[in-house]
């Protein structure tokens, strides 16, 4: 995070920067950890398969949080974000490349509305989302 | 149904290492999650926690023996009692009223908002609706989040 984004930077219809994200089996078993989550498609493949899955499955809220952080980047240390919601639509796996994408769809005041994504390698959209974020005004 | 409390409110004191564990499993290095020193020189008193943090960080630890084959803890608690083989989540919508910070102690309370039976392209399933609100020690209500889950 290095400039400060301002609302008078922003326009409808302005792409945010992509993220990518790209997790290791060791990721999705610290990130179950971390929120005492023991469900087995996460670090057992061979479980996995019984629930009819080809491989791990990288967290729904995983992917909730790197959407948070993508927006969070983009709004910057003097921004807020005030909402942020996703739909869980396709499955994610590790070792695959994953892209955050996004575009600003409302500037209203100093509130400005972006409609988020996220992407797997084949750009199949595995989490839709919006987001509502506060910028702060340059000082004229 | 609809409209009552699921499950007890919880209440934890996030500290400021189990935020950080959360945010670094999220590959999150935020400097305001992480540094004292940035968070202050940001305008807050210290470090802050992932908003999303909070569906996670005040769940209380449950014995092994409540953990079924597939890992999943036995139902009970803050949801509806479905017959079902499994639950899905289907989405979240956050609202975030005030910053979270370290050391901060958050109460929720999770309430039914929705219950339907559906049919879909693969057979019947349950859409449930929740809507969580989480308050902080001063009774300010700072965020709320509404769940979809699906079950089949």
């Amino acid at each position: 995070m290095s400039t400060q984004r301002h609302t008078e930077d922003v326009t409808v219809g302005q792409e945010m920067a992509p993220m990518v994200k790209n997790a290791s089996r060791a990721q999705l078993f610290l990130f179950s950890a971390a929120t005492n989550n023991p469900h087995r498609i996460h670090y057992d493949r061979e479980y996995a398969a019984v629930e009819g899955h080809p491989d791990v499955l990288v967290h729904g809220p995983l992917q909730g949080a790197w959407l948070s952080q993508f927006v969070t980047e983009w709004a910057g240390q003097a921004g807020r974000v005030l909402g942020l919601s996703w739909q869980n639509r396709g499955r994610a796996f590790p070792e695959r490349e994953l892209t955050f994408k996004g575009r600003v769809t409302a500037v209203a005041d100093d509130e400005v509305t972006l409609e988020i994504w996220e992407e797997d390698e084949n750009g199949a959209v595995l989490m839709p989302g919006t987001a509502r974020v506060r910028l702060p005004r340059r000082i004229s | 149904m609809v409209g009552q409390l699921l499950g007890e409110p919880l209440t934890a004191t996030i500290t400021a290492k189990a935020a950080q564990r959360f945010a670094m499993a999220s590959g999150d290095l935020n400097p305001l999650y992480m540094d004292d020193a940035a968070a202050r020189s940001a305008g807050f008193d210290c470090t802050l926690v992932p908003p999303v943090y909070l569906a996670w960080a005040l769940s209380a630890a449950r014995p092994l023996s409540e953990v079924r084959d597939d890992g999943l803890y036995l139902s009970g608690g803050r949801r509806v009692a479905l017959n079902v083989a499994r639950v899905m989540f289907g989405g979240e919508e956050w609202t975030f009223f005030e910053p979270v910070l370290a050391g901060d102690t958050i109460t929720s309370e999770m309430r039914l908002k929705s219950l339907e039976e559906k049919t879909g392209s693969s057979g019947a399933f349950v859409l449930q609706m929740t809507e969580t609100t989480y308050t902080d020690q001063r009774g300010r209500v700072i965020a709320k989040a509404l769940g979809r889950s699906i079950a089949r």
